[in-house]
């Protein structure tokens, strides 16, 4: 697989990240509206919201954190090992 | 020096990942095997709906919730016990916490999924998207699950990467997979920065996500009014079922690749001496919440929950709550406490009869409750059937067989921060325990007592 494949499967990867955090995050506000159009425990639902929507955000900046910043800190010479 | 020159010193540990042998594809064919009988009894159960199971009215809740509820505890093993102990800086912790959190990721997907089978016709998921309402605890659950198994296995794919760039410079197959999840990694002091600052900060989100989920799970019982169930110690004691059951089973684990992959050097006797130590205070502390929670019960003497009582303590179900109160404390505490018998032997008895006595304890909290009906209909009775017996086996294969996958393309033990113990653990330890003590210590003092 040549060098450019893999990075665009990398680059994907974050993306399909992002979409699913998004995803769950958009699921998760429509719970909330459901939840006060119908009177529905509303304060329980916003504190479970309040904790997961940022959770979820966190854990996708995290993972995108680390691939820029590895990808920023590469030194150019390839055939150094991958070692501590 | 170069990725393969450092990394030649753990050839042992890329073993499994290098070489397969005969007894590898025949493992693999017997889980494929117990996972296709599951799969084709599941069929039966989408084509005849749930009337193949031994549930019924009152008996709504059966296997399938007890598996759920037993694998999700088991996920507890992993991320948890390797975030408190990365967080603790336990230098014992380097050749354990890859497969802890191999453990919570795999178990998690199995567990995860079983409401799924509870629902019947899976096609029913939708209606969480469509319809789902957060008033429900049922939903908090989806909720947390899901956040554990996204940090979880973010938790265990960020310390593999330095691992992933090693196997890509060994030029292991599959290159492309190698260099496609290395990200670039190529271990400069700017790269180690970047991810020691991410795990850290994972390491401590981690631990109350673990705590929540468990505590979340109690809830679709506690949350309830029903005998047996609402209770407000729910929470906590779930959790310590969930990290009791989790020791266990990372001892199994760990136990049966040392000896499969002759792990030997690396999980030494003293990484089962310590742990089993924590199952021992674990099973205590197990001990301790049954305890309160059966005689507040027995104390108020209420007649509904008092029919739950003794249908558990002389009814029905007394064989599976003895059992489990033998297979839980009394053999795990009659082998862990004894030095003679805290052997890779006695651990591995132990381990074992805890995770038959946490299921039953699951299955305890599950059945009795829903069999006993508080209006004036007669006692439920509970026989699980074939179909759900082979599911629950069929979970068991797939574990096995994605801890045995895992095993085949990534070092079950973190060969990076082994190598990072050798460089700097014991600089590490002679300058903590130099802090630690009243006096002012030379530092060779210190490296002779530590040596």
């Amino acid at each position: 697989m040549s060098p450019k494949t893999i990075k665009f499967l990398q680059y994907a990867s974050i993306a399909w990240i992002w979409i699913f955090v998004l995803s769950v995050d958009v699921w998760i506000i429509s719970l909330l509206i459901v939840a006060r159009r119908l009177h529905d425990a509303i304060n329980a639902s916003v504190g479970i919201g309040i904790i997961a929507i940022p959770l979820f955000l966190l854990i996708a900046t995290a993972l995108t954190y680390v691939f820029f910043g590895l990808q920023k800190h590469r030194e150019v010479d390839e055939t150094r090992g991958g070692n501590p | 020096m170069n990725g393969n020159e450092i990394a030649a010193k753990d050839d042992a540990l890329f073993r499994s990942i290098e070489y397969t042998g005969k007894n590898f594809y025949y493992a693999v064919g017997i889980f494929v095997t117990v996972i296709a009988f599951a799969a084709f009894l599941y069929l039966g159960q989408i084509i005849s709906g749930l009337g193949v199971t031994g549930m019924a009215q009152p008996v709504s809740w059966g296997f399938y919730i007890v598996n759920f509820v037993f694998f999700i505890g088991i996920s507890h093993a992993g991320t948890l016990i390797s975030a408190i102990l990365r967080l603790s800086k336990a230098e014992w912790r380097r050749p354990i916490t890859r497969m802890a959190e191999v453990i919570t990721a795999i178990v998690l997907a199995i567990g995860g999924l079983h409401p799924i089978l509870d629902l019947g016709q899976p096609g029913r998921i939708w209606h969480l998207a469509t319809s789902g309402r957060l008033q429900s605890p049922l939903l908090w659950d989806v909720t947390s699950i899901t956040a554990y198994f996204a940090a979880s296995t973010v938790y265990l794919f960020l310390p593999l990467i330095p691992d992933i760039a090693i196997l890509r410079d060994r030029g292991t197959k599959p290159r492309w997979l190698y260099q496609f999840l290395s990200w670039g990694w190529q271990g400069t002091p700017k790269q180690h920065k970047v991810l020691n600052r991410t795990i850290n900060i994972l390491m401590i989100g981690v631990i109350p996500i673990a705590v929540s989920v468990h505590t979340v799970i109690s809830y679709i019982f506690a949350m309830t009014v029903q005998p047996g169930w609402h209770s407000t110690i729910f929470g906590p004691y779930f959790v310590v079922g969930a990290i009791f059951s989790g020791i266990a089973a990372l001892l199994i684990v760990m136990i049966v690749f040392r000896k499969v992959y002759h792990l030997e050097n690396y999980l030494k006797e003293i990484h089962f001496s310590y742990l089993s130590i924590l199952l021992l205070i674990m099973s205590l502390l197990w001990f301790y919440f049954t305890f309160c929670e059966y005689l507040t019960t027995h104390y108020g003497n209420e007649p509904d929950e008092m029919r739950v009582f003794f249908y558990k303590f002389s009814g029905d179900f007394a064989p599976y709550f003895w059992a489990m109160i033998l297979c839980n404390f009394i053999i795990p505490v009659a082998i862990l406490s004894n030095k003679k018998t805290r052997k890779i032997k006695g651990i591995l008895f132990a381990s074992f009869t805890v995770l038959i006595g946490m299921w039953l304890e699951r299955l305890i909290i599950v059945v009795p409750s829903l069999a006993n009906p508080r209006l004036g209909y007669p006692t439920g009775i509970y026989i699980p059937s074939i179909t759900e017996w082979a599911l629950f086996a069929g979970g068991i294969a797939v574990f096995m067989l994605g801890f045995l996958l895992f095993a085949k393309f990534f070092p079950l033990i973190s060969v990076w921060e082994i190598q990072e113990g050798r460089a700097s653990s014991i600089k590490e330890v002679a300058h903590r325990l130099r802090s630690y003590l009243p006096d002012e210590l030379e530092e060779d003092e210190i490296k002779k007592a530590l040596h």
